[in-house]
């Protein structure tokens, strides 16, 4: 009882662990790591990737995947930035109306992808992935290609006005990331993702609307989407049809490594918290200890691999797909 | 043998009578104009006109295949006259839609394409030869093709050299760091050719500046985003010692000067590629000390020029030397001085070009290493 009990509080703390060594292994080889400003700028990396994490994290938790990040967040960058300019092009006029606006439009089009995977039957994978073309479409449609810069100083104090060291945009990123705490464990809603993750039949069987909860699920992601490009739009400036590119990458893998199992019913924000910096984490030390960029992939794929061993609960699944 | 069968054989003796009648018959037309118009291929009238490439995603290619749109209108055409087939990166689509064209117009076609990836520029070059059609090649094609191997109908190939420009654009920063300070390069996706090129551009300018160090190369993958973080990185592995970025594209540049600003860092001196109108404006603010431009309107309408000419007869490409047929399209470093001329020259107006006038905008003949 007593080995079973320490087992599991291990497998819980794992990715904890996990990124601790990581930091340990990286200032051992260069001290600089090792400092206030390098953790801030770890910190802006990570806060867009942190919104997108937990977003997914949601739809993982109930067993479905959602891979429409891509094309949501180029979608929702381009038309906040086109409507950030409409209304005035600053924060000080009407332009901070786009930024409610645009957290509305991500979960409207988030909950059209919930309904697409809902009611039409089509399994989230593909419901999801297609939407995300869809996404990527129309933000090429409305740039034509081209780039479109937000240059409000107001609106980019997100990344040039700092307290602790730490700039605005973080901050931000923590707030919503309490939110999505409070979300998963202190509504019935956030049960309900666990109870439909763990457990379809029986959640159904209890009396909880599946679909609704499914439907909801989506459109709360894609309102975390959408905060996702207003940081990434803070963080560089402009939004274009690429602005989403690499998300989707970044953000399963962080929900994976943070110890959030794809079959669902288990992990939390938090855990996409942990995976996301293990990954941001890695990302720098590797540059930071001078790894030639040919060796980089391969070893981030390689760590990868070593974080979800550690940190996920493997015994108790008998398949693995 | 009942009535039906033998209805059924001689419906079937007829039809094949009538078969290789209408055979012959159809095999005579085709043969027609062989006969009474040897050289009707050679001058095609009025050619349709289509560009090929992977989609207007970009700056970049917009300005390319509004080149070609210009062109088009040039001629009293509209620019839905020209058709664009888009292959969307897809090599077996780029040639599927060039010989779908070649079919429809029954060869009578002046086409300018990227093939996509380059070994796919010789089926298409082959494809347009087979057909009669005409085509130009951009960027995209192996060493060992050249379109005088193939004959007339692969018109010309036009490319644009990295490492030239990208050697200017590396002097231009070495001498705004003082010729002396430490140096980091943000490349492109690896294997890509241009990505080489234009490091070795900056490899090249360095051996005349040996107090330059050349810190790190890092690549980006010509994205904005990835540039922020691998800058970020950089700031603290080298810190004060970064005293000039030099980067493979635009895109990077723009993602660099963002993580200066972040760290409220001022005064490192950027140069980039590509010289989109974002980056010129940069260029006019001070936010960056250079870009080169290699005017993609221009190569996007003389690549279809070219093949629109050879098509009519205008020139025999043949009877044109090699630097004719393959060669590059024309580079010019931007700086702070002449941002405003330049802007004013190719951003805030359209140029108008003379597209009869082929090579007026050659950079010279191709060089193979």
């Amino acid at each position: 009882m007593t080995r079973h009990f320490s087992r599991k509080t291990l497998l819980k703390w794992a990715p904890l662990l996990v990124l601790l060594v990581l930091v340990v292994f990286f200032t051992a080889i260069n001290p600089a790591f090792f400092s206030l400003r390098n953790f801030a700028r770890i910190a802006i990396t990570s806060s867009p990737a942190l919104m997108v994490a937990i977003g997914v994290t949601f739809i993982i938790i109930m067993g479905s995947i959602d891979l429409s990040m891509e094309g949501a967040i180029s979608f929702s960058a381009v038309v906040f930035a086109f409507m950030f300019k409409f209304l005035g092009g600053t924060l000080d006029s009407w332009g901070w109306l786009a930024l409610p606006l645009i957290v509305l439009c991500g979960a409207v089009f988030g909950w059209v992808n919930g309904m697409i995977h809902v009611r039409l039957r089509i399994p989230s994978f593909m419901a999801s992935l297609a939407m995300g073309f869809v996404g990527t479409g129309a933000a090429i449609l409305l740039t034509g290609g081209n780039i479109v810069k937000v240059d409000d100083e107001l609106f980019r104090g997100l990344l040039t006005v700092r307290y602790f060291g730490f700039p605005i945009m973080v901050y931000v990123a923590v707030f919503f990331l309490l939110v999505g705490a409070f979300v998963q464990s202190y509504t019935p809603l956030g049960r309900n993702f666990y109870a439909v993750g763990g457990g379809e039949d029986l959640a159904h069987a209890s009396g909880v609307k599946v679909r609704r909860v499914r439907v909801m699920g989506f459109a709360i992601a894609g309102a975390y989407y959408a905060i996702a490009a207003i940081l990434a739009v803070g963080k560089i400036g402009q939004a274009e049809s690429v602005s989403g590119a690499n998300f989707m990458f970044i953000s399963i893998t962080s929900v994976v490594v943070g110890g959030v199992a794809l079959w669902g019913g288990t992990g939390g924000v938090w855990n996409a918290l942990v995976g996301v910096l293990i990954v941001s984490v890695i990302n720098n030390g590797m540059v930071v200890i001078g790894l030639p960029d040919f060796i980089q992939d391969g070893m981030l794929g390689l760590l990868v691999i070593i974080a979800v061993v550690l940190s996920t609960d493997r015994r108790s699944i008998q398949v693995v797909k | 043998m009942s009535t039906f069968i033998k209805d059924f054989i001689e419906k079937e003796t007829i039809n094949r009578r009538n078969f290789l009648l209408a055979t012959a018959t159809g095999l005579g037309a085709a043969a027609m104009p062989g006969v009474f118009g040897g050289g009707a291929a050679l001058a095609a009238e009025n050619p349709a006109l289509a560009w090929s490439y992977r989609d207007r995603a970009s700056a970049y290619w917009n300005a390319i295949v509004s080149g070609g749109e210009d062109f088009t209108v040039s001629l009293g055409k509209t620019a839905a006259d020209m058709t664009s087939l888009i292959n969307e990166g897809s090599s077996e689509k780029s040639l599927a839609d060039i010989k779908a064209f070649l079919a429809k117009n029954s060869g009578n076609c002046a086409i300018a394409c990227d093939a996509n990836d380059s070994p796919n520029a010789r089926p298409v070059a082959e494809a347009c030869k087979e057909a009669g059609g005409y085509v130009t090649t951009i960027w995209n094609k192996t060493d060992d093709l050249h379109p005088w191997d193939i004959g007339d109908n692969y018109v010309a190939h036009l490319s644009w050299s990295g490492e030239k420009p990208s050697e200017e654009a590396a002097r231009v920063l070495f001498k705004a760091m003082g010729g002396k300070g430490g140096v980091v390069h943000l490349g492109g996706i690896p294997a890509n050719i241009p990505a080489i090129e234009r490091l070795q551009g900056l490899k090249n300018a360095l051996v005349d500046f040996p107090e330059i160090e050349l810190l790190d190369v890092q690549s980006a993958d010509w994205d904005t985003q990835k540039a922020t973080e691998l800058m970020a990185s950089f700031i603290t592995r080298y810190g004060d010692k970064i005293t000039g970025v030099h980067c493979a594209n635009d895109n990077i540049a723009y993602g660099v000067i963002e993580a200066f600003k972040a760290e409220g860092i001022t005064g490192v001196p950027i140069v980039a590629f590509d010289g989109n109108p974002e980056a010129v404006q940069m260029v006019i603010d001070g936010a960056l000390l250079a870009t080169v431009f290699t005017n993609p309107r221009w190569g996007g309408g003389i690549a279809l020029s070219l093949a629109y000419h050879a098509a009519i007869g205008t020139f025999k490409p043949s009877e044109e030397p090699n630097e004719h047929r393959e060669f590059y399209g024309p580079s010019i470093v931007v700086t702070h001085d002449d941002a405003m001329d330049f802007k004013a020259k190719y951003m805030d107006s359209t140029p108008v070009y003379d597209w009869k006038d082929l090579w007026g905008q050659s950079a010279g003949g191709i060089v193979y290493k």
